[in-house]
């Protein structure tokens, strides 16, 4: 199949998530599309898979224009889409998953349990993986599930895959059979959409590539023309600003400090401390009980062992209100899920934390949360309309803004990110690096959780690596590479190979 | 420019008087419903029978009102009825043991709040969906006062009766008691709901638990406070129901006071899915239950039939809220 995406472009409200994006992919071809977060790579796929529709552009597939893509239309041109998140019913057998709304008939109209069967271990097979069909998927480990949903899409004919970061959950032995299959599915014809953040692995598989940047088409080629540093640089486009603040090493005193830190079946024995107007950044890989270890420090989840003690007083971590009159303030991930209350106004949204920990009085002055609005717009710059108005009226980046102020306004010692940039336009990012450093350099401590790199290089002093549930490695800024962060964050060095054998594994 | 009636309709767009609708459709409800009664009955728009509405709404609206709260809270309760019907049978009991209203009153007001704290319990730290645990306890509290009466009526003693029974049958300056009480804790609520840290926090919640939480609210706490306080209001509901029947059967007492109280909140503009309404609303929701049930005596549709158009008017509000949401 040849794909050809022309002059592709899509509006959310104000936001352009694709601007005039091109993108074409030959028959038998391995082409990786590379991208940071949010530059528009998943809003492109799923246009490609007519899950949205674009505004503008046009889709050619062997040289015929699609009109009005739909996922139905998609999934019988041959296009399938293997998604980053599992989609699987968990209550369901693996072969009952595989064939999920395409179930095969008997001429009585009958389940035909016995070809379903048999079908899905041939497939299975194919790829090399030892599951049984009539097991249930609830009994499988993340990993194995990954290869299941690989498997769904080997089901049917196809002629088109989308992989959207499948090699997140597997172990560096499936991602060799993974890479296996993948070029036998090529020597038969295929094209793959192969979406990763890993450089070796996209040097390792793809012939092509196709990056882009904020929404916009930057460069497409050959991977034997290219090395990692110039993909680097097309990928994040902006020389990085030096930041002398990150650099430098924090000395000043310790302002918390984490020792034995466990929650059983997702993070154990973390240690470490946080110094005054320090930036510490935690990252790892899908998986590594980060998003688990920020809700423990918040007082969000329930801690089994450890302490956590802030300006030398141990924290009770089981009262997020106590955590919050300790200092600690935390914008949370997920902003529409965790932060964002949808049917309040933007002024009550900015509000609600600061009369949990700060309020005192019987009735609500609104007087005092206008000042707080206007103080706080300052700030962050906050672009609002009318501040009565509900919170979802306005922008990703503004949202985010909201949220943030809703924290500075508690006057935290401590602020805990996570991940505080996700789903926001580039320009509201880096207001809130900005942030972040201003917040630092007035003696305020950041824990920023991201898996960003650039985010990372750009505001953390320190980082953290943490692989399975533990604190793998701890780099100082000038250890920053986003090679090592890789390195320590795939656990390779817990497996005796280094980051070259990856690349090898070809 | 000239500041014409056709510029000012220029500037009211479609999407603002859809806006102020979807805020205050409970007004333009309530209008409609009043020219629907007029017309039936064009001698309907009288003070004599606007006050007599508020009377008849009042015992079951002080209910809605706490409805409404929990609804907003993202909550529900099932068991209203059967809380009214446990707390007026045994506070027969006690006001004919003592013969002491406020005494009585302050019974009914703590026993209703124990009742319904026990529903917030059970859903907050049992962690089971509101619907189920008022679901049995709609019956368990029921079964109780049913066994206690043995099946037969509580009756208020007759020489307490005649004093007692014009607490809900007397006014002040021509208005009803009842009616007052009914604006009185409308006015209370509507302030604790729209004015103070713990309303706002019940909107908090019924519209995003999680973030809530995560902002430092007690979640937990807030839920049980819901319907604590809704089953105080259900108490306060009891003892007026009690001086205006004198004669609480245990097995009608109080039935289907969650559905007239549930509509209520319906109609009144008040978000079926949490987060988003007013106790005004509510108020004017259980105006509007009330009229209804006159409306169809005065159009000569049977009585019986008075179900099925609160049902149906439950399922189309949710609907048009529905809708509301999507655009």
């Amino acid at each position: 199949m040849i794909l050809e995406m022309k002059n592709i472009s899509k509006y959310f409200g104000p936001v352009k998530a694709l601007d005039e994006v091109n993108f074409t992919v030959s028959e038998a071809e391995i082409h990786g599309l590379l991208g940071e977060n949010g530059a528009g790579k998943s809003t492109l796929m799923n246009i490609l898979g007519g899950a949205l529709a674009p505004s503008e552009g046009q889709i050619f597939i062997d040289g015929q224009l699609i009109e009005d893509m739909t996922i139905h239309k998609s999934n019988a041109l041959g296009i399938k889409f293997i998604h980053q998140e599992l989609n699987l019913v968990n209550d369901l057998m693996v072969y009952e998953n595989l064939f999920l709304g395409q179930e095969l008939t008997n001429r009585a109209g009958m389940l035909d349990r016995k070809t379903m069967v048999l079908r899905s271990k041939n497939v299975l097979e194919r790829i090399k993986v030892d599951i049984d069909p009539e097991e249930l998927v609830s009994t499988l480990e993340p990993s194995r599930k990954q290869l299941i949903e690989i498997a769904r899409a080997l089901l049917f004919d196809s002629k088109l895959i989308i992989m959207d970061e499948p090699t997140t959950a597997l172990t560096n032995k499936e991602i060799e059979i993974l890479f296996e299959i993948m070029r036998s599915l090529k020597s038969h014809g295929l094209s793959i959409i192969f979406i990763s953040h890993k450089m070796p692995e996209l040097f390792a598989i793809c012939e092509k590539y196709t990056i882009l940047r904020d929404g916009k088409f930057i460069d497409t080629g050959n991977f034997k023309d290219i090395d990692e540093q110039k993909a680097t640089n097309l990928l994040v486009g902006r020389s990085i600003v030096d930041n002398q603040q990150a650099k430098l090493k924090v000395t000043t005193p310790v302002v918390m400090k984490v020792s034995g830190l466990t929650s059983k079946g997702f993070f154990e024995d973390i240690n470490f401390e946080l110094r005054e107007g320090e930036v510490l950044a935690i990252t790892g890989l899908h998986g590594d009980g980060r998003g688990e270890l920020s809700e423990c420090l918040f007082g969000a989840r329930r801690v089994d062992a450890g302490t956590v003690t802030v300006h030398d007083k141990r924290l009770n971590l089981g009262n997020i209100r106590d955590v919050m009159r300790a200092g600690i303030g935390m914008v949370p991930r997920n902003r529409k899920e965790r932060s964002i209350i949808k049917d309040m106004s933007i002024l009550n949204n900015l509000s609600i934390a600061f009369f949990v920990a700060k309020h005192n009085k019987f009735f609500i002055d609104k007087k005092e949360e206008v000042e707080r609005f206007n103080r706080n717009q300052k700030i962050t710059d906050i672009r609002a309309g009318n501040i009565d108005d509900d919170i979802t009226s306005m922008s990703g980046g503004n949202q985010q803004k909201v949220i943030v102020s809703r924290w500075l306004e508690l006057d935290s010692n401590i602020y805990i990110l996570d991940n505080p940039t996700q789903g926001i336009d580039v320009g509201a990012k880096f207001e809130i690096y900005k942030l972040i450093g201003e917040l630092a350099s007035r003696g305020k401590s950041v824990i920023i959780f991201s898996s960003e790199f650039m985010e990372i290089y750009k505001v953390a002093n320190r980082c953290l690596v943490m692989y399975e549930g533990r604190v793998n490695a701890e780099l100082f800024h000038e250890q920053l590479t986003e090679l090592n962060v890789m390195y320590y964050a795939t656990g390779s060095n817990k497996e005796g190979i280094n980051a070259k054998n990856t690349k090898q594994l070809t | 420019m000239q500041k014409t009636p056709s510029n000012l309709l220029k500037n009211l767009t479609w999407e603002k008087v859809w806006g102020l609708f979807g805020k205050y459709s409970y007004v333009v409800s309530f209008l409609g419903l009043l020219l629907i009664a007029t017309l039936i009955n064009p001698l309907y728009f009288s003070y004599a029978n606007l006050s007599t509405l508020l009377l008849q709404a009042s015992i079951k609206g002080i209910i809605a009102l706490g409805m409404a709260m929990l609804i907003i809270c993202g909550m529900i309760d099932l068991s209203v009825g059967s809380i009214v019907a446990l707390v007026a049978g045994l506070g027969v009991v006690v006001l004919n043991y003592t013969g002491n209203p406020w005494l009585t009153l302050l019974f009914c007001m703590a026993f209703g709040a124990l009742l319904g704290s026990i529903n917030g319990l059970l859903v907050a730290f049992g962690r089971i969906a509101p619907f189920i645990v008022t679901l049995a306890t709609m019956s368990a509290y029921r079964s109780i006062i049913v066994q206690i009466g043995q099946g037969g009526p509580f009756n208020v003693d007759s020489e307490i009766l005649p004093w007692f029974r014009m607490i809900a049958a007397g006014n002040v300056w021509g208005i009803p008691n009842l009616a007052l009480i009914f604006i009185v804790i409308m006015i209370i609520v509507g302030i604790v709901m729209s004015r103070t840290k713990f309303g706002r926090y019940v909107y908090a919640v019924g519209s995003n638990e999680q973030a809530a939480r995560l902002a430092g609210i007690n979640v937990n706490m807030i839920k049980i406070m819901c319907f604590t306080i809704t089953g105080l209001l259900a108490g306060i509901s009891s003892f007026l129901l009690m001086s205006r029947l004198t004669s609480i059967t245990a097995p009608n007492a109080g039935t289907q006071f969650e559905l007239d109280a549930i509509a209520g909140v319906a109609i009144g503009g008040i978000a079926m899915t949490g987060g988003r309404g007013m106790i005004a609303g509510s108020f004017m929701g259980a105006l509007m239950v009330q009229m209804i049930e006159g409306v169809l005596i005065a159009a000569r549709i049977p009585p019986f039939l008075n179900g099925l158009v609160k049902g149906i008017i439950i399922i189309f509000t949710v609907l048009l809220q529905r809708r509301k949401a999507n655009n």
